[in-house]
C-alpha cells in the first residue's frame, strides 16, 4: 500500500490528507443510510492538481497495487464513491477550472471538478444553454459524466452522454489520453469516449470535459398540472409524446413528497388543488409558440380528468418549481431506505406504476414515486419501515423484476455504484457482463480503480 | 415582545358604504435584475440587455388585492406608467386575479423620477374615480427607493402604512402589521390608504395556463398625456417635472473568498492569527 509521504512528493504536502476526523466528508456520498456501504478502515485523501500529477499517482498505486477511489462531488446515490477497501481517494476537487465558453463552436471545455451549477452559470452569462439538469449542482462535471447522469431535462435533448464531445481522461497504468474533441463527427476508430461515459470510476479519471452547448431557447414557460389520481397523471404522459410536442421535461410528483421538499426550502408548491402532478416545461423561439404547445398540453390532460393547470413564466418561479423537484430526494433521504430507480419504455410506465401499487398492497406500505415520466424513469422511494420489517430486498426485487418483465433495467441515470450490484442476477446476462469485465482488465490489468463498484 | 403601537387615522375621502372594495395596484415593469446589465458611463441600467417583468414586489401586492377581492368581494386596477410593451406585465396582472388595467403611455411621461412618476400615476388615479385602497410594493428592484408609494399618498392626500407585512383585519377599517427595523407595530387605519407589503405578506399565486392564454389577449386601457390633462399640471410629467439628477451609477466591486494558511503552532503563528482577524474586522 502506497504511503502518505510518496503522495506528498507528487501533489506537496497540504494536499495529502490521512487524519479521518479531517476526511470523514469524503468517505459516504448521498445514498440512503440504510443501504450506504462502510467505508474502509486505511484511507488517504489525496487532492492532485492536475492529469500529470493524476498520472504519477496512479502509475504509483498500479505499482504498490493500492486500491484508488475517484471523487468528484459526493453526490451519487449508489455507494459509487465511497472507498469500501483500504486505498486512496482521489478527489478531483482541484481541477476546477472552466477552461473556456466558446461561442464560436458552441461547447463549453471545464476541468473534472468544476461545480456543475458554476459550469451552468458560465454557460448562462455567455448567453449559451446547456440542456441536461441532474438535480444535484454541486456534482461535478467529471461525475456527469462518469455517472452518464440524466436528470429533469431529458426529454427533448437527452442525458449528458448527448452532450459529450470530447474528454481527457488519465488510465490506470498512467496515461493521458484525449479522446474526441469540439466536433460534431468523428469516426476515428472505435469511440473509447463512449466507453468512459457511465464508466464510474472504473476505467479512468476524467479529467476534462468538453460538453456541446445549444442557443437559448426564446420563450419558455413551466406548467405544473394537478391530478386527483396518479394513475390518470401518468397515462396523460404517452399521449402528449404521441401528440408530437417534446416539451423540453416531463417531471412527475405526487403532492406528500413535492409538500416536504417545499417545505425543507421554505417555500410553497404552487399548486393547491389536487394530489398528483406533472410538471411540464415548455420551451420556443416564441411566446406564441409556448402558448400554442401549452394550449395543445392543456387538451389533452383535461381530457386525462386533470383539475388545474398553472404556468409559470417568470424566471424566479420557474427556477423555484425546478429546485422544489431537484431536492425531493434530499428532503426524503433521512425517511427513505432505498431510492430506485427502475426505466421501462416510455409508453409501459402507466404499467409499471401500477404495479408498484399492487406491491405496496401487497406488502402493506407506501410507497411515494415520482421520476421522469417522459423517459419511462421513475423513482420508487422504499420507505424505512421496510427495512425495519426486513423486507426491504424483497419488495426492491419484486419491482426489478416487475420493470424487467416491461423490458426495462433496474437503473435508467443513477448507475450501478455499489448498492446495485446484489440484484443484478436478475438482469438478462448472455455474454455481456462477460464482455464488460474484459474491457475493464484492458484499462485496469491490475484492478486497482475502483475495485468492487460498477462491475461484477 | 416587540412594542405594538396603535395608531387611528381617520381621513375618509371617497368612502362608498356597503359596496364592495375598490383597489387600486400600481405595477412596475423591471428589467430582470439577475441579467441586467449597467452602463456605468452613461450611469444607467441598460434595459435592453435582459428581460421585462413585473417588479417582484408588486407581485406581493397584487396578490394582497386579490385576496381581498375573494374574501370580501373587490374590483382590481392594476395601473402603470411605462412605454407600450409594459401591456405585457399589465396583462399578466389580469391574469393573476386583476379585473382591469391602466397603461400610461406617453413620450411626455419619460425621464421621470419618482416625484414625476408619483404625480403621473396620483393624475390617473382620480380620472378612475374613487378608490379604499391603494396597494404597492414595499420598493422597485431597479430603482430600489422605496419613495413612489408615499409619495403617491401625499399626492392623493391620504395616508399610508409601509412595510406591511400582515393585514389583521380589512373592512370598514383596516388593520396591519407593519415591519419597522426589528419592531412589529400593529396599526389601524380607516379607508381609503395606501399600503406597502414586504415580500413577508404572502406567496403570489401563479396564473392557470386558460387565464394566462386569455390575459394574453386582453385589452389593456391606454391614456396618454392629453387624457390626464384635465387632472393634471403637465409640466409636472417626465423629465421637466424631475428634479433629481442622478450624478454617477458604479457598481461595488466583487470580491471573491480569500484563503489564508497558518502552518506553525508557535505563540507568534497565533499572534499571526490574531492580528489577521483584527486587520479583517478592521
Ligand atoms: C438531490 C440529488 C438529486 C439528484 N438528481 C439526479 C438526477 O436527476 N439525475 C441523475 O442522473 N442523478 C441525480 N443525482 C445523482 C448524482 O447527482 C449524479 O449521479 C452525479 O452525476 C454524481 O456526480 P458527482 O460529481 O457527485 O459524483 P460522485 O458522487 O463523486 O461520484 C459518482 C461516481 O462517479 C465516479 N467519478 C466521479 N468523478 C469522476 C471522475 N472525474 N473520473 C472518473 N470517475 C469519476 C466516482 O468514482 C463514482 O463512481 C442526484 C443526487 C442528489 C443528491
Amino acid at each position: 500500500m502506497i504511503n502518505a509521504q510518496q503522495l506528498q512528493e507528487i501533489v506537496g504536502e497540504d494536499w495529502v490528507i490521512t487524519k479521518r476526523e479531517q476526511m470523514e466528508s469524503y468517505l459516504v456520498d448521498e445514498t440512503a443510510v440504510a443501504i450506504r456501504p462502510k467505508p474502509a478502515d486505511n484511507v488517504i485523501l489525496v487532492k492532485p492538481a492536475s492529469a500529470e500529477e493524476i498520472s504519477e499517482i496512479l502509475k504509483l498505486a498500479n505499482r504498490e497495487l493500492t486500491p484508488v477511489f475517484v471523487r468528484g462531488g459526493g453526490t451519487g446515490i449508489c455507494g459509487g464513491a465511497v472507498p469500501i477497501r483500504d486505498g486512496i481517494v482521489l478527489s478531483t476537487e482541484r481541477l476546477d477550472r472552466i477552461e473556456e465558453v466558446d461561442r464560436a463552436n458552441l461547447m463549453v471545455v471545464a476541468q473534472a471538478g468544476v461545480a456543475f451549477g458554476a459550469m451552468l452559470k458560465a454557460v448562462e452569462d455567455a448567453g449559451l444553454f446547456f440542456p441536461p439538469h441532474p438535480g444535484a449542482e454541486n456534482a461535478h462535471v467529471g461525475g456527469l459524466v462518469a455517472c452518464n447522469a440524466g436528470g429533469v431535462r431529458a426529454v427533448k435533448y437527452g442525458v449528458i452522454r448527448n452532450f459529450v464531445r470530447g474528454l481527457e481522461a488519465v488510465i490506470p497504468t498512467g496515461e493521458i489520453l484525449m479522446m474526441g474533441g469540439k466536433l460534431l463527427k468523428n469516426n476515428q476508430g472505435l469511440d473509447l469516449m463512449h466507453l468512459f461515459i457511465n464508466s464510474g470510476g472504473t476505467l479512468g479519471v476524467i479529467t476534462k470535459v468538453i460538453f456541446r452547448l445549444c442557443p437559448k431557447f426564446i420563450s419558455s414557460g413551466t406548467l405544473v398540472i394537478s391530478y386527483d389520481n396518479r394513475h390518470e397523471a401518468i397515462d396523460t404522459v404517452p399521449e402528449i409524446l404521441q401528440s408530437g410536442i417534446t416539451p423540453l421535461a416531463i417531471e412527475y410528483v405526487e403532492r406528500n413528497v413535492i409538500e416536504i421538499s417545499a417545505r425543507r426550502l421554505g417555500m410553497r408548491w404552487p399548486a393547491a388543488k389536487g394530489q398528483a402532478f406533472l410538471i411540464v416545461m415548455l420551451t420556443g423561439d416564441s411566446e406564441d409558440e409556448v402558448y400554442a404547445q401549452g394550449e395543445r398540453v392543456s387538451n389533452i390532460c383535461e381530457k386525462h380528468q386533470a383539475v388545474d393547470i398553472l404556468i409559470a413564466e417568470r424566471k424566479e418561479e420557474q427556477a423555484d418549481i425546478l429546485k422544489i423537484r431537484s431536492e425531493v430526494y434530499s428532503s426524503l433521504k433521512d425517511n427513505v431506505a432505498d431510492v430506485l430507480d427502475i426505466t421501462v419504455p416510455p409508453a409501459s410506465i402507466g404499467v409499471m406504476m401500477d404495479k408498484v401499487d399492487t406491491i405496496a398492497q401487497r406488502f402493506d406500505t407506501t410507497i411515494p414515486t415520482y421520476g421522469h415520466a417522459a423517459d419511462g424513469n421513475l423513482h420508487p422511494h422504499l420507505m424505512r419501515d421496510l427495512h425495519e420489517r426486513g423486507i426491504l430486498r424483497q419488495v426492491k426485487r419484486e419491482i426489478y423484476q416487475e420493470a424487467i418483465k416491461l423490458g426495462g433495467v433496474i437503473t435508467g441515470e443513477h448507475g450501478l455504484g455499489v448498492v446495485r450490484l446484489p440484484d443484478l442476477d436478475l438482469c438478462p446476462d448472455g455474454k455481456t457482463w462477460e464482455l464488460m469485465r474484459g474491457i475493464k482488465r484492458v484499462f485496469d490489468p491490475n484492478n486497482i480503480l475502483s475495485p468492487g463498484i460498477g462491475l461484477l | 415582545m416587540p412594542e405594538l403601537l396603535k395608531v387611528s387615522i381617520t381621513e375618509d375621502i371617497n368612502r362608498r358604504s356597503g359596496a364592495s372594495l375598490r383597489i387600486i395596484v400600481p405595477m412596475k415593469q423591471v428589467p430582470d435584475m439577475r441579467q441586467v446589465k449597467f452602463d456605468t458611463e452613461k450611469g444607467k441600467v441598460d434595459r435592453s440587455s435582459a428581460a421585462a417583468e413585473i417588479n417582484p414586489f408588486d407581485l406581493h401586492a397584487l396578490e394582497t388585492a386579490v385576496q381581498l377581492k375573494e374574501k370580501l368581494g373587490a374590483a382590481v386596477t392594476a395601473i402603470s406608467m411605462g412605454p407600450r410593451r409594459a401591456e405585457v406585465a399589465l396583462r399578466d396582472a389580469l391574469a393573476r386575479g386583476a379585473d382591469s388595467a391602466v397603461l400610461l403611455e406617453d413620450s411626455k411621461f419619460a425621464g421621470a423620477d419618482t416625484l414625476a412618476t408619483s404625480y403621473t400615476l396620483a393624475c390617473a388615479i382620480r380620472k378612475l374615480g374613487g378608490f379604499d385602497l391603494i396597494i404597492c410594493g414595499e420598493k422597485t428592484v431597479d430603482g430600489d427607493t422605496g419613495q413612489v408609494g408615499p409619495e403617491l399618498a401625499e399626492h392623493l392626500n391620504i395616508p399610508h402604512l409601509a412595510y406591511v407585512s400582515k393585514l389583521v383585519e380589512a373592512g370598514e377599517k383596516l388593520v396591519a402589521v407593519c415591519d419597522m427595523e426589528g419592531e412589529a407595530h400593529i396599526v389601524e387605519a380607516s379607508l381609503p390608504v395606501l399600503l406597502m407589503v414586504t415580500k413577508d405578506i404572502n406567496i403570489p399565486r401563479l396564473p392557470t395556463f386558460r387565464d394566462k392564454a386569455m390575459a394574453r389577449k386582453a385589452e389593456v386601457t391606454i391614456w396618454n398625456a392629453e387624457e390626464l390633462s384635465s387632472f393634471a399640471d403637465p409640466s409636472r410629467f417626465g423629465i421637466e417635472g424631475s428634479p433629481t439628477r442622478v450624478r454617477k451609477v458604479f457598481l461595488p466591486s466583487e470580491e471573491g473568498r480569500k484563503g489564508k494558511i497558518f502552518r506553525n503552532t508557535n505563540e507568534e503563528a497565533i499572534s499571526d492569527v490574531a492580528q489577521a482577524i483584527l486587520d479583517f474586522l478592521g
